[in-house]
């Protein structure tokens, strides 16, 4: 039983879950192929939203709160990565001017 | 009326999801994901989590998009000029993530969805129903996530400090 009755009307749990992973597939493009530091991470928040889509969704499904419980986990350590994130692209930035990931590629400051 | 929302909100998140990959300056990309932000809280909402769809709007689309165009307005307008040195690597990327989207198109065709466990809506996804998951059964979780805060706290000003040879 796929179906979720929302408002008096069945929608299919499967919508959901493929808008989930439209959303997750477009960000993993972003991943791979933008090559601005800042953009990259902003792609990282757009999978870790979709996945969070993902779990709601089933959380609604089997009428189980621990998903959203969980996705509520997920969004704290999301938070926590654009801030520690962010911190160190400022202070790559304030380094060098940073155009592309791959200028960043050598291991020596 | 739902299963309208549903597909309005849907399109305007994978308008948004592309428009963050597609937009050559950075702030549009941050914008664009505003609206997919948006658009997905309206989706927590249609499957009856309230408190998430709370917290993704104050959370997520209020301080930490603004902590992005914070950075962003540090940094200055950069935009991606010319082309990288992997140029192989965007065909192939796009050609890898496509399979990917096919293998979760065949699980979700294939899941085998339980009954549900409850049958109450009445409760579900409200404030009460979250706090008493969250302040009980995962309680030792949620109080490392504060830690976790902490720790990314600390680490975020250790590393935007000013450094001692820069005075």
């Amino acid at each position: 039983m796929s179906t979720l009755s929302i408002g008096g009307q069945q929608l299919d749990a499967s919508w959901f879950l493929l808008l989930s992973a439209i959303l997750f597939v477009l960000g993993a493009v972003g991943v791979l192929v933008r090559r601005n530091p800042l953009v990259i991470l902003i792609s990282i928040e757009l999978m870790l939203n979709a996945a969070n889509l993902a779990l709601v969704t089933f959380s609604r499904q089997l009428q189980n709160i621990e998903g959203q419980l969980f996705a509520l986990m997920s969004m704290t350590v999301a938070a926590a990565e654009a801030v520690v994130g962010l911190a160190i692209l400022v202070d790559i930035f304030r380094a060098r001017d940073v155009e592309d990931v791959d200028d960043l590629s050598e291991l020596r400051g | 009326m739902a299963i309208a929302v549903f597909f309005f909100f849907a399109a305007l998140a994978i308008v948004g999801g592309v428009g963050v990959v597609t937009f050559h300056q950075p702030i549009r990309s941050v914008l664009s994901l505003v609206v997919v932000m948006l658009s997905l809280s309206v989706m927590f909402l249609l499957l009856s989590a309230q408190f998430v769809f709370a917290v993704q709007i104050i959370v997520y689309a209020g301080a930490v998009m603004v902590l992005f165009l914070f950075v962003i307005a540090l940094l200055g307008p950069a935009r991606e000029l010319g082309r990288g040195r992997l140029r192989f690597q965007t065909s192939l990327s796009i050609l890898f993530v496509l399979a990917l989207f096919g293998l979760m198109y065949a699980l979700i065709q294939g899941i085998q969805y339980r009954q549900p466990e409850h049958a109450d809506l009445s409760f579900f996804g409200t404030v009460q129903s979250i706090a008493v998951g969250l302040f009980t059964t995962y309680l030792y979780p949620f109080e490392l996530t504060s830690i976790l805060l902490l720790v990314a706290a600390i680490g975020a000003i250790y590393l935007s400090r000013k450094r001692i040879d820069d005075l």
